[in-house]
């Protein structure tokens, strides 16, 4: 953010004006407030002019922009068999009711929540074949229509994505599906992906790769999900297949290719053990694996030959219930959920953002403006 | 233009109450305003700075000289021999020196800073304002900050109730 004072604006001798009299500083000073959801709604309530500072729509895009590298994390999206819903995980004052997230408008029956980053939410509705990506920050949902090489519905067997914002500025974000490919000889063929970028408005080129061929009609058949939410290390994007034929998905949104990568455990079935892939303390891939109680933290060390070999980190004691895992106490927003309870465990999906919605809702300008998917 | 040793351009900053300032260009040109009138040549000899006194001048003017790139052929010793995270975590020290100053001197170097075009210090400045009331009380915020609270007792219960759970 550059402060935008010029040669041509003169600011009024110190003696007669200070600084909270000009609005330009006493907003570039309320632009330092902290990230936190309370903030912008308790300073409006300090005076009428403060109010309308922090409730101007350019101010509460500088503010997001000013924190974007540091948004809180809100709570999580927990998705249950039949329910989703939003937990909020901060103490009062930051404590976001419920009901502010709610994504009640979107169908029950026919949508997946597909990610959560960046302050964005992106959901697919299976029936319209449509991807929603949705702002929370001022309640701006975003329609998109499937990407061409994607509507393959018979072949299409698992479907997943990712939405992130561009690292360089807080405005454009992009979408990426994966999908898991069935092939003519009852196998597995391919990985498939493609990215949609809202700065052209449109999709890029699909882009492939083999996915090792093992038979999924069997007497005891391979079964493949891609139900785990992604995880961005850098710029690439992560997903773990669950099934009983564990692989991780990557994608290099740099070089837009795909590959299909090992896990550093044995592994016989998804039933029987609790894992997650996630961002490792040192910045890279790190692979979470519940054995008994105890969560071994595995990292991915690349060398310089390229080769990736995994490597046991520390391991992390845990007692019967569901965990939010924090690694790194610098990145408090690197968080991952794990279960000691088997089997009906929900998924959860951190949510961080750096919330003004309330503020629009209370300048009544802040442009948001709700597409209906009815 | 000034030279005071080989390679490195010196620069006149006069304030309104007449005191000159002979700085190195590379600092002064951490203010993005002097920065454009110098490289729009409207910097011969000397360059007031209006509105800006020279208690205050003096302090923007120390707060740049720490804060100017020790990189390039000036500084290149310095930045060879220090670690980079050392280097900022010796400016992070500085500068919490730097602005333990009263809340008059801190809103005069938060305009000059604004005026002067210079990030970090608005940064160093604003932040600091802000550090000494996000923890307090609507009530302490008003009277830390001398602004009067204009609602009718109506219209603040209007604004609470709004997102009534971020006054809880």
């Amino acid at each position: 953010m550059t402060p935008r004072p010029s040669l041509r604006r003169r600011p009024s001798s110190p003696a007669s004006a200070p600084p909270l009299d000009d609005d330009d500083l006493l907003s570039e000073i309320l632009l330092r407030l902290p990230p936190q959801p309370s903030s912008l709604p308790r300073a409006s309530a300090v005076c009428k002019r403060w109010r309308g500072l922090v409730s101007d729509p350019g101010f509460l895009s500088r503010f997001r922009i000013h924190h974007r590298r540091h948004p809180p994390l809100l709570g999580c999206f927990v998705k249950t068999s039949d329910e989703l819903y939003f937990e909020p995980t901060l103490e009062p004052p930051n404590h976001v009711p419920r009901a502010r997230f709610s994504l009640q408008k979107l169908p029950r029956d026919s949508f997946l929540l597909l990610g959560c980053r960046h302050g964005l939410v992106l959901t697919f509705d299976w029936r319209k074949l449509q991807i929603l990506v949705w702002d929370l920050a001022n309640g701006l949902q975003q329609s998109i229509a499937f990407p061409p090489g994607f509507h393959m519905v018979e072949t299409l067997i698992h479907l997943q994505g990712a939405v992130l914002r561009a690292a360089a500025d807080g405005q454009h974000f992009q979408v990426c599906l994966v999908g898991l490919e069935r092939g003519s000889q009852q196998n597995y063929a391919r990985v498939i992906a493609c990215v949609y970028s809202s700065e052209t408005g449109s999709w890029g080129n699909l882009v492939s790769t083999a996915f090792p061929s093992v038979p999924y009609l069997h007497v005891d058949p391979t079964i493949v999900f891609m139900a785990k939410p992604g995880v961005l290390v850098g710029d690439f994007l992560y997903w773990a297949l669950t099934g009983n034929f564990v692989r991780i998905i990557e994608f290099d949104l740099k070089r837009q290719s795909l590959a299909v990568i090992g896990i550093p455990v044995d592994m016989d079935s998804w039933r029987d053990y609790e894992y997650s892939v996630m961002r490792a303390d040192d910045g890279g891939l790190g692979f979470l694996f519940l054995s008994d109680f105890s969560a071994q933290l595995w990292k991915r060390k690349t060398d310089c030959d390229g080769a990736a070999p995994w490597v046991l980190g520390r391991t992390i004691e845990l007692v019967h219930g569901v965990f939010m895992i924090q690694l790194d106490p610098l990145q408090s927003n690197n968080v991952v959920f794990l279960s000691t309870v088997l089997g009906v465990s929900p998924l959860y999906y951190p949510f961080e953002s750096i919330y003004t919605a309330g503020m629009g809702i209370a300048g009544g300008h802040d442009g948001a403006k709700l597409l209906h998917n009815a | 233009m000034a030279t005071r040793e080989a390679g490195k351009k010196m620069i006149m900053l006069k304030s309104p109450d007449g005191m000159e300032f002979e700085v190195e260009e590379a600092v002064a040109m951490e203010s993005q305003t002097i920065r454009k009138m110098i490289e729009d040549d409207c910097a011969d000899t000397a360059i007031l700075i209006p509105n800006i006194n020279s208690k205050i001048l003096s302090r923007v003017i120390e707060y740049c000289n720490k804060h100017v790139p020790t990189t390039g052929a000036t500084g290149a010793a310095a930045s060879d021999t220090v670690a980079p995270a050392a280097l900022a975590e010796d400016l992070k020290i500085w500068d919490a020196e730097f602005i333990k100053v009263n809340r008059a001197t801190r809103f005069d170097l938060i305009q000059a800073a604004s005026y002067l075009n210079i990030k970090g210090l608005l940064d160093l400045t604003s932040q600091t304002t802000i550090d000494t009331i996000s923890d307090n009380s609507l009530e302490e915020i008003r009277s830390f900050l001398s602004t009067k609270n204009d609602y009718l007792p109506e219209e603040e219960q209007t604004i609470r109730r709004e997102n009534q759970w971020a006054f809880q």
